[in-house]
């Protein structure tokens, strides 16, 4: 009987282990692949307000972005992974946090980039061949150090400069009876760059007058006087938030009331402008809109729309109030679609040529809307992006859509 | 019964030679360009620093010196860029206009002493910028000029390639700094160095004993202009672009804290150990998600080494220090004091 | 001829630049040092009005009241743990001290960016509203600057030439050995003269605060302003610094109306010219 008893056990033991062995193994999911982001922006001293606004919304929008599914090219999915280093807004700061990103978080590309620091960063990322998306504007300008041949991995994906002029449009779109734009930049920002916006306003019939101001300066007494005699009704700042602030607080204390104040990027909240300007004097001051959805001469892809809402909802759950930022939705994501769109056309991940021969003169569906990179002449090179430049206006504690005047493409 | 060599001169010294060979073979083990980065930068502030202690020798506080950077910079980038020199003459020149310049500066400034120089200096470091952003034609303004690296320099077969790695930068600013700093060290220890120190412990006596003391402040100014001027001509020639921005006030006075954390009474070890800690340990602090903290720590440190260091030292004389405390000498620091 | 409003403009900045000016240069004259942090001093006087004000509703003038308190500690513990820890006898400890006061400003900018964010804070209900002169219009927080200057001012000459307090600052600045043989602590007038000075600075910060905006970089423009008013004025001189910061406050208004951003340039070289030609300034005492 024993015996019986062990033969059983043994054939049990022996079909339970070869059971085992051929059993069909359950389908593991696929891993998806990350491609690492590498952004050098801002994070400290006087300009990292818009870094770090930024930062929280770019790494909810590429976790919605990579829950919906990511990109494919051939038969992997790939994932997007964004690294943040603050590149302090100078030369030195640009080229350490290039070099640390390339070379120590061995980022595939750097975008999501805006400060002032173009030259440094290329020099870094054109010899490691990583493509880096950033705006025109201050170096990256016709006539400026932009050359396609020496930087072969660069994309203008905003074109800064451009939208200026395209912003200024809107706003003459909007105030069809206005008598001349103020245009103030801190000195900081003199150049060419200028000459280019200068020469395309003089096409367009647009008429306006440039005052420049000293780094660090708070007191705008001086320069809103000086507009007021040439008989400017709208100033419009390239770029200062504080500044302009101050500008439009200003400007209302000292009479003016009737010049409208803007400047040329987003409103990080209307209610920092109601507190630094006084609820008057912030009324009807204008800003640069990102809101796709409230978009009404640009088109942007439902999903695409979609996906922002959800950041917005997610951030404004996480924060405990309502988050109402849109100017992040106008720079990483919209690169970032540009450059999987460009990966799945060009069939590969891992050749920084052929992905940029896939964007020069390519057609790109983003967050922005639809635009086909042009600029072959004056860039040399078809590498700038469009934009729908439109603008916001705060009326109480709320931003509110203005105008919209959509870029026409370069030659 | 004389000893044959003094051990305890010896041994320290030849562990600072041996200190330096890990540098000077690190690209072997890394070619990584974030770590190569940032020793060359740090050598280029040394030599900055050096600069600076040097006048500071001759008891004068110069706020200006990434002023002298600028000028050098600008004077290789223009060279290079609008006139199409190569860089080894540009290079050269930077240093000799800025060692001019701060002569021709010196001379007029350095009557006035004390707090009222360090205001000049600042002062004209603003100017300078100023200028260089107002003179569109030369300097391209606010936009800055854009230099490239300096041409391939063949060596029979082998051809030393700036453009391809930062191994040649490397090895160049090794140079820069050995060179530099053998030099400063020369001055320290001859009869000029001797001299300028007279003139900051005791300038009326100084000027008892006939010491003219315009023309040693002024040559201790024209030297550190000099070599600031390399030092800013190879930091423009690195970072690809030299702008009006880059060397400003707050730059100085990072050259200025690398100076006095490392220590004053070393003309050469000071600086560089002062440029190397605090410029690392800003890239480090850089690194920290929470922004903010970097300056926070920064200013921190700083405070923290001028308080639990005695009094008139700096890192490098930890250095000295250990050495006595391992051959048990007593004591003995020469706080060189200045007016 | 520049319009009132530039004036008026001009006399603002003369307040705050006078205010400050006076505060750094009572420390210099006991102490012998240039503070470097006096700008921090007045940037963080300007978050401790904005959070007393709009987080726990205390009255503006109060909330100035404790700014300056406040601050005016924390530069006398400043000085107690750093600056006389640093301070060597020799001439060195002027130099040890200059570094220490621009570390601080590091440290104090890093500290601010991390305890109350980058963005820009403002203050613009307190004093709310503008009186319309005809032509021009001031707005009441202009009004409550040139009014806060003039109590300072004043609350100062009081405090200097009429009280025992005063009387023991001005013998500690003249002569600190006579003083201590009057029986008056040097070490305590100088801590005392420190809290005032720094006070003065948060205080300048406070009420400048409605009128611009609030970020943890406010101070570095009113520190290099007020050292070119006591350089204008004369390094020691307490009238000197007043003078300084009217002919500063003014012709930096004036000359941006006229020349734009080429004020910068203008203003510096005439510090130049006048520390090569007249370096003790207006009122200081001469060189050797």
């Amino acid at each position: 009987m024993k015996r019986w008893y062990n033969i059983a056990t043994m054939v049990v033991i022996t079909v339970m282990v070869l059971g085992v062995a051929w059993a069909p193994r359950p389908a593991h999911a696929e891993e998806p692949s990350i491609i690492k982001i590498g952004v050098p922006t801002a994070m400290s001293g006087p300009a990292a307000a818009w870094g770090q606004a930024g930062k929280a919304a770019y790494e909810t929008w590429v976790e919605v972005f990579n829950k919906a599914g990511g990109f494919r090219v051939g038969d992997k999915t790939y994932h997007f992974q964004v690294i943040h280093v603050d590149d302090k807004n100078s030369p030195e700061g640009g080229a350490a946090a290039a070099k640390q990103l390339i070379y120590g978080e061995k980022v595939k590309f750097l975008a999501g980039h805006w400060t002032w620091n173009f030259p440094a960063i290329a020099a870094v990322s054109n010899p490691a061949k990583v493509i880096f998306m950033t705006r025109t504007g201050n170096e990256a300008v016709p006539g400026g150090v932009y050359n396609p041949k020496k930087m072969p991995y660069v994309v203008f994906a905003n074109p800064s400069h451009e939208q200026f002029t395209s912003d200024c449009l809107a706003i003459t779109k909007a105030f069809p009876k206005y008598k001349k734009i103020g245009i103030l930049d801190c000195t900081l920002g003199k150049g060419i760059g200028w000459d280019y916006v200068d020469a395309a306003l003089d096409k367009e019939g647009v008429r306006y007058h440039h005052e420049w101001f000293p780094v660090g300066t708070q007191d705008f007494a001086p320069y809103i006087t000086r507009f007021a005699e040439a008989g400017c009704d709208i100033v419009y700042v390239a770029g200062w938030i504080g500044e302009a602030m101050a500008f439009a607080k200003q400007r209302w204390e000292m009479g003016y009331k009737d010049m409208r104040v803007g400047h040329s990027g987003p409103f990080i909240t209307p209610l920092a402008y109601l507190g630094v300007c006084g609820k008057e004097a912030a009324q009807g001051f204008i800003g640069q809109y990102w809101a796709c959805w409230d978009f009404k001469v640009t088109k942007v892809k439902r999903t695409y729309v979609k996906m922002c809402k959800e950041v917005m909802e997610i951030l404004s759950e996480k924060q405990g109030k309502p988050f109402v930022y849109t100017g992040w939705i106008g720079w990483l994501p919209s690169h970032l679609l540009i450059l999987s769109q460009a990966m799945e056309k060009a069939g590969t991940v891992d050749d920084p040529d052929a992905i940029m021969e896939a964007i020069r003169g390519g057609t790109f569906e983003t967050t922005t809307g639809t635009w086909t990179m042009s600029g072959a002449e004056t860039y040399g090179s078809p590498i700038v992006f469009g934009c729908p430049s439109a603008l916001s206006t705060i009326k109480g504690d709320k931003e509110v859509y203005l105008s919209e005047y959509p870029m026409k493409p370069l030659p | 019964m004389r000893r044959i060599f003094d051990y305890k001169t010896l041994i320290p010294r030849w562990i600072a030679v041996l200190l330096a060979v890990p540098f000077i073979i690190l690209p072997l083990f890394t070619t990584n360009l974030a770590t190569l980065s940032m020793i060359i930068l740090s050598g280029i502030w040394a030599i900055a620093a050096m600069g600076f202690t040097l006048i500071l020798r001759t008891g004068q506080f110069s706020l200006g010196q990434a002023a002298f950077m600028a000028i050098g910079g600008y004077t290789s980038a223009i060279l290079t860029v609008k006139l199409g020199w190569p860089f080894w003459p540009s290079f050269l020149l930077a240093g000799v206009v800025a060692g001019i310049i701060a002569m021709v500066i010196g001379s007029v400034v350095l009557r006035v002493g004390g707090v009222y120089f360090s205001i000049i200096t600042l002062a004209l470091g603003e100017v300078i910028r100023i200028v260089a952003m107002q003179w569109e034609p030369v300097t391209r303004g606010s936009r800055g000029l854009i230099t490239g690296p300096p041409d391939p320099i063949p060596l029979g077969v082998f051809e030393i390639n700036f453009a391809v790695s930062a191994v040649p930068y490397y090895y160049f600013m090794i140079v820069l700094v050995a060179v530099t700093g053998v030099i400063f060290w020369q001055i320290g220890r001859s009869r000029l160095g001797g001299t300028f120190f007279s003139i900051a412990a005791n300038p009326i006596l100084a000027e008892h004993q006939g010491i003219h003391l315009m023309k040693y402040r002024v040559i201790a100014f024209t030297i550190a202009g000099v070599f600031t001027g390399f030092a800013g001509s190879y930091y423009a020639h690195f970072l690809s672009t030299m702008t009006p921005y880059m060397l400003g006030l707050w730059e100085s006075i990072q050259i200025m804290i690398m100076s006095i954390v490392g220590g004053v009474s070393s003309l050469v070890g000071g600086p560089l150990a002062g440029a190397l800690v605090l410029y690392a340990l800003g890239i480090y602090l850089s690194r920290l998600p929470v922004y903010g903290i970097q300056q926070l720590l920064f200013g921190a440190a700083v405070v923290a080494v001028l308080l639990f260091m005695p009094k008139g030292t700096g890192l490098v004389d930890l250095w000295d220090k250990f050495w006595r405390k391992v051959f048990r000498e007593p004591e003995f620091y020469e706080i060189p004091s200045v007016e | 001829m520049p319009p009132a409003g530039i004036w008026i403009d001009g006399l603002i900045q003369s307040c705050i630049y006078m205010t400050m000016a006076f505060g750094m240069v009572l420390v210099f004259s006991i102490l012998g040092i240039l503070n470097w942090t006096h700008g921090q001093f007045y940037m963080l006087g300007a978050f401790v009005v904005y959070y007393a004000f709009t987080a726990v509703g205390i009255p503006f003038p109060v909330a100035m009241l404790i700014a300056g308190v406040v601050v005016g500690g924390l530069g006398m513990l400043v000085e107690k743990l750093i600056i006389e820890r640093v301070n060597i006898p020799s001439a060195q400890g002027a130099l040890y001290v200059t570094v220490a006061t621009m570390a601080l400003i590091f440290f104090f900018e890093g500290a601010a960016s991390m305890l109350f964010g980058m963005q820009e804070k403002g203050l613009a209900m307190v004093f709310p509203g503008v009186l319309d002169l005809g032509s021009l219009s001031v707005s009441y927080q202009k009004i409550a600057v040139i009014i806060f200057t003039l109590i300072i001012m004043t609350a100062m000459y009081i405090m200097l030439n009429r009280t025992k307090v005063g009387l023991a600052i001005r013998a500690a600045a003249q002569e600190p050995d006579a003083a201590r043989l009057y029986g008056i602590s040097v070490k305590r007038t100088s801590l005392l003269v420190m809290g005032i000075g720094c006070a003065l600075a948060a205080m300048a910060g406070s009420i400048m605060a409605p009128v611009y905006a609030i970020n943890p970089f406010i101070g570095r423009i009113p520190m290099i302003m007020s050292l070119l008013a006591i350089i204008i004025g004369g390094l020691g001189s307490l009238t000197g610094a007043i003078v300084g910061g009217i002919i500063l406050g003014f012709v930096n208004s004036v000359v941006a109306y006229r020349l734009s951003y080429f004020s910068e340039v203008v203003l510096f070289a005439f510090v130049i010219v006048l520390l090569l030609v007249r370096p003790q300034g207006l009122f200081g005492t001469p060189l050797k």
